[in-house]
């Protein structure tokens, strides 16, 4: 194996001799939760400040029409009104940003804080009240009158490719917004030759992302120095600052965007809303701070949704089970507008990237259309794609075992790439390095007890009931570095992170980065790293992210990307800033800094009394002149840029188990296993916890959740009424096991975020397929509610003529 | 998702309740544990001039036994009557049901004076009284009266209450000792309104089904009784058979509404499952087959 710079021999010998490491692998607490249990995190609601306006957003009722004209006056007269803005009044105060891209076949929708001429959905914001509160914002918002011209509404992707649809954006001369293939390997031959094969269409419906906190903006304008920060409960303060720049026309210096306590994001705050253009540019526009926090209603209506494709896909395969072929034809339904700065292709395309999954699977077509509705934006959803294309791979490798008469183990076994044979280029160009596909399956399996499940299975069917196992194995890419992300040729490709790792007078250590954890703990995580590497405490270290004055290339953290990029540059910046510490302590000890270890704080030479302190050396190299000499008086302060190039492959195995009531139909989730390859561990307790939570939404995705609009475009989940999100009641006991393949990135790791919502729909899927296998039931729609079950079984049983 | 403006009165006594909310000439609402007027408000579907709150109303809030009865005061939150043993003792079936109102938070604010005057059809103590045969009282600025369960519920969300009346207390009817009952129910999650419920108390004589009361919430305008099936099991022993009847019985009476959760045709499935397990296991508690 080529060697990694930042991770060579020479590099592992000089941290294994220099520190005692004893951080990374460790099950310890979050730092974070002190402060966020006991109600003391400050997330952007929690903010005032002096004179502070309040915004309520008078949002689009249409699906598709023409704006005729806008009377505010009255909602202008009612008192505590500060200003009622239109597009028109901020027509000259912003320019529209665009999700550019070089990928053929793609149109740039223009993003702008408010709709002008036309609305495209339910929920798009149409005029902004700003407001000494925001009951009185929201009282004037009901004075407004907006005079509409409904235009036919599209809601139906398949309706909107039609050559005769009315089109959303008239300027791209389609619906379709971005299209794309996938090719390898001759797979129509193939497809032909095979003596076994599987097809269906495969529908995942639309989810929306529903964090715990609210979206929610506050933005302080100062005019005399013509400096605008925004607090933005956003996953990427550094993209948004790189978009207001754009956006307002103000360089990055004078803009800054922190994301404080940020309450969960799952890629529903990693995008630009208009929302937060309108609440910049209020602020600016009339000199106070301007604050708006979504209601639960705003948030399922204007928060970007996810995923929403059909597709039809078929899998040909040899009589013992080995894949020969696989095509695929999806359609991606994405809503009005293409999201800033992922573009619309960023979902549906990932769905094409990624089927032929942890498969020897060489001959293979994907096609993808991206197709605008009269809908939300779709955005960036925890599984991005993978969700999708885990559900229909697994699926159809399911129904072809079961075709031919092998358990659904075995068909896996057989098709998994080898660890011969990695790196391993996928059908769809995408690259695999080495990760335990094989292992994992086998650890799931042991860890459920398979073939006993098997066995209880056998019984429960002779005594009439329903009892199913569901397998899904999936492999991702996580932590991309340049050459990844620069390949869809979006507005910015974020493949590198930096750390600026600094040590003050007072010995105090403080970190920074350009992530920006919401809730995964990241000041935890990367607080072990950075404690390693220096050969401190985790308490000694202070993390500071989540601010866009943090680094020169801030980003923020999605696509599980932030432990694998941070911790590699705080591994670079820590081994540059210990070289300076042990320079100066090596003087004050009269010792080699060869021979020096620094440990919990402290630099030594070992079996010697010669031992100094971080905090000493820091006296000595600032404040106590005559103890060094000039040239080890260095500043203690080192930056590190990480670019894992590629990125790493995570894998990982899911087992449900369940039953089901065969009078109610209700699917109760018995136990559910998941077996995952993160490669090495920082922390467990965290990796547990994101597993669990990412298993948790893929459950939702399952059985639970799912976006409703009627033919008119009308959102019908806009409560969580409606939308049924699961709680804890609904979340079966997990066990997960781990897999340490070391990735090639520097510290062996992989991004392991959004796994569990991966692996979770597709194995739910195959169980309740399993469970209901003597009907002859195959899932192929997601979620599988009770009421699509009670169709399922209905039309089966009238069949089969059988009898409740 | 704020409400418009409104008065707010902080009554300290049911006489000064009822005259303000006399006095709002129609325009006034009730306060009690807010859980599904809160909502409301912050919707904006409902705009009253003032929210009379009644929570500091000194002795609204009671369980106590009768002779006859148990008598529960209006503001009586959910989680008392949930964990009250005079309701256990007497009213089983009740105890049974409460489990699956909401949430703990939600049933530690919610108070049944509340639940009976919101009126869900698929609310669990709107078809308790029903099934019970409670008694509701109420009170207005111009006087007392009392009015059965089978005559409040009058629609979805809609009951007889006049727009200047409260609910004082609730009246139910002790089951007598040895009663069979059971409680079914299937809702989306642990918590939700149900998609379907069932009901059922059954005593017996001399070996036979003899007072048979079954109760249906989610798959009508109001909750629901199935008269029918309770008279063709009276009098008779309950079995295979006589079941697949009561099901069928209780399947062809019920119109159920369509909605995102569930269509009428899923619901009318799930009242005939519900109602036979519920028939049997209250049958099996008559005879003293189950504890
Ligand atoms: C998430 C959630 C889940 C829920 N799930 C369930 C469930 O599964 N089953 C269920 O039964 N309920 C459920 N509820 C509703 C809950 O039980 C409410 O508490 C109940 O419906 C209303 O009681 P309340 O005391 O909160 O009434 P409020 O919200 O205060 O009032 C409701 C209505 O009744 C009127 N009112 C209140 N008290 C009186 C009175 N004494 N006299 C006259 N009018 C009065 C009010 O003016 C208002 O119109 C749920 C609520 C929530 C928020």
């Amino acid at each position: 194996m080529t060697e990694v710079p930042g991770q060579t021999a020479a590099d592992l010998a000089l941290d294994d001799r220099q520190t005692r490491p004893k951080n990374i692998g460790a099950r310890i607490k979050r730092t974070e939760d002190p402060r966020l249990l006991t109600g003391r995190g400050t997330y952007v609601d929690d903010r005032q400040a002096r004179g502070m306006l309040h915004v309520a957003f008078r949002r689009s009722d249409h699906a598709h029409a023409r704006i005729l004209s806008i009377d505010a006056a009255a909602a202008r007269a009612v008192p505590g009104v500060a200003a009622v803005l239109t597009a028109g009044d901020l027509a000259d105060d912003a320019v529209p940003v665009h999700a550019v891209s070089r990928m053929a076949n793609y149109y740039a929708t223009p993003i702008r804080a408010l709709a002008s001429d036309k609305v495209r959905f339910v929920g798009e914001p149409v005029v902004a009240v700003v407001a000494e509160s925001r009951y009185v914002a929201e009282d004037a918002c009901e004075l407004i009158e907006i005079g509409y011209d409904p235009l036919p509404v599209v809601v139906d992707p398949e309706a909107a490719v039609r050559a005769d649809a009315p089109l959303l954006h008239e300027e791209a001369g389609t619906n379709i917004l971005v299209q794309r293939e996938f090719k390898r390997g001759d797979f129509e031959a193939e497809m032909f030759a095979a003596p076994v094969r599987v097809k269906g269409r495969f529908r995942f419906h639309r989810k929306t992302p529903t964090a715990m906190e609210n979206r929610s903006y506050l933005a302080e304008y100062d005019g005399g120095r013509d400096e605008l920060v925004l607090h933005s409960s956003t996953q990427v303060p550094g993209i948004i600052r790189n978009a207001l720049s754009e956006a307002l026309g103000m360089p990055g210096h004078r803009l800054r965007v922190i994301a404080p306590e940020v309450g969960g994001g799952f890629g529903g705050k990693a995008s630009l809303y208009p929302e937060e253009l309108v609440v910049a540019l209020a602020a600016r526009k009339l000199g106070r701070p301007v604050k708006w926090t979504s209601d639960r209603m705003e948030d399922l209506t204007a928060t970007s949704h996810g995923f929403d494709e059909t597709i039809d896909a078929e899998m040909g395969l040899d009589h013992e089970g080995r894949v020969m072929a696989l095509t695929a034809d999806v359609i991606g339904d994405v809503g009005a507008y293409s999201i800033y700065p992922w573009t619309c292709a960023l979902e549906p395309v990932q769905v094409v990237s990624f089927l032929p999954g942890p498969y020897r699977i060489q001959n293979y077509r994907g096609t993808v259309r991206a197709v605008a509705t009269c809908k939300a934006p779709t955005g960036p959803y925890r599984g991005v794609g993978r969700p999708i294309s885990t559900f229909v791979t697994e699926r159809l490798l399911d129904m072809a075992a079961h075709r031919i008469g092998i358990d659904p183990r075995d068909i896996r076994l057989k098709n998994f790439i080898q660890d011969h044979e990695f790196p391993y280029r996928i059908g769809s160009g995408i690259v695999w390095d080495r990760s335990s596909f094989t292992d994992c399956l086998e650890a799931a399996c042991k860890a459920v007890d398979y073939d006993a499940l098997r066995r209880r299975q056998a019984e429960a069917r002779a005594a009439g009931r329903w009892f199913g196992v569901g397998i899904a194995s999936y492999a991702e890419l996580t932590g991309i570095g340049s050459r990844i992300s620069v390949a869809p040729g979006m507005p910015l490709n974020t493949g590198t992170e930096t750390a600026r790792i600094r040590i003050d007078t007072t010995g105090g250590i403080t970190a920074a980065f350009g992530i920006a954890s919401h809730g995964q703990g990241l000041e935890t995580t990367l607080a072990q790293v950075v404690a390693d590497k220096l050969g401190v405490r985790v308490e000694d270290v202070r993390i500071i992210q989540g601010d866009s004055a943090a680094v020169p290339n801030p980003t923020g953290t999605y696509a599980s990307r932030s432990t694998v990029l941070a911790s590699g540059a705080a591994t670079l910046a820590a081994r540059t800033l210990r070289a300076k510490v042990f320079k100066a302590a090596a003087h004050l000890l009269d010792a080699s800094a060869d021979d020096l270890v620094a440990e919990d704080g402290r630099i030594y030479v070992p079996h010697t009394n010669k031992s100094t302190t971080f905090k000493d050396v820091a006296r000595a190299v600032y404040l106590e002149m005559g103890r060094l000499p000039g040239e080890a008086r260095e500043e203690l302060e080192a930056a590190g840029t990480y670019d894992p190039v590629l990125g790493t492959t995570t894998s990982a195995s899911h087992v449900a188990v369940l039953d089901i009531d065969p009078a109610t139909y209700a699917i109760r989730l018995e136990k559910f296993v998941v077996a995952e390859d993160c490669g090495r561990l920082i922390n467990p307790l965290i990796v547990d916890g994101q597993v669990h939570g990412g298993v948790a939404q893929g459950i939702g995705a399952a059985l639970y959740e799912e976006v409703v609009y009627d033919d008119d475009g009308q959102i019908l989940t806009a409560s969580l009424v409606d939308y049924v999100v699961p709680a804890a009641s609904e979340i079966p006991p997990m066990q997960v096991v781990h897999m340490q393949t070391t990735s090639p990135a520097i510290g062996g790791f992989r991004g392991m975020g959004e796994g569990g919502t991966i692996g979770a729909p597709a194995a739910i899927a195959n169980a309740v397929s399993d469970a209901l296998a003597p009907l002859g039931i195959e899932i192929d729609e997601l979620p599988v509610t009770p009421e699509r079950l009670f169709r399922l079984i209905q039309a089966a049983r009238s069949r089969t003529g059988d009898q409740e | 998702m704020k409400p418009a403006a409104f008065d707010y009165l902080a009554a300290d006594s049911l006489d000064a309740a009822a005259a303000a909310l006399s006095r709002a000439g129609g325009d006034g609402k009730v306060l009690a544990g807010g859980q599904s007027l809160m909502p409301m408000l912050n919707f904006r579907l409902v705009r009253p001039s003032i929210l009379i709150d009644i929570n500091r109303i000194p002795g609204l809030a009671y369980i106590e036994a009768t002779d006859n009865a148990v008598r529960v005061g209006a503001l009586t939150r959910h989680h008392a009557i949930e964990t009250s043993p005079v309701v256990k003792a007497h009213l089983p079936v009740l105890t049974a049901a409460m489990q699956h109102v909401a949430h703990l938070a939600i049933r530690n604010r919610g108070t049944i004076g509340g639940s009976l005057s919101h009126a869900d059809p698929a609310a669990e103590l709107p078809m308790m009284a029903l099934l019970l045969d409670a008694r509701i009282a109420i009170q207005s600025y111009g006087g007392r009266r009392t009015e059965q369960a089978r005559d409040f519920f009058v629609g979805s969300l809609a009951t007889s209450l006049g727009e200047d009346e409260i609910v004082t207390d609730v009246e139910f009817p002790r089951l007598a000792p040895g009663t069979g009952w059971a409680f079914e129910e299937v809702a989306r999650r642990s918590g939700d309104f149900a998609l379907a419920a069932v009901g059922v108390t059954i005593s017996v004589r001399d070996g036979k089904a003899d007072q048979v009361r079954i109760g249906m919430m989610g798959v009508g305008e109001t909750p629901l009784r199935a008269p029918q099936a309770e008279a063709l099991l009276s009098g008779r022993t309950v079995d295979g058979a006589l079941l697949d009847e009561a099901v069928a019985s209780v399947r062809s009476v019920v119109e159920p509404n369509s909605d995102l959760h569930a269509s009428g045709e899923y619901r009318r499935h799930l009242v005939g499952v519900l109602a036979r397990r519920a028939i049997e296991t209250a049958w099996r508690r008559a005879i003293g087959d189950l504890q």
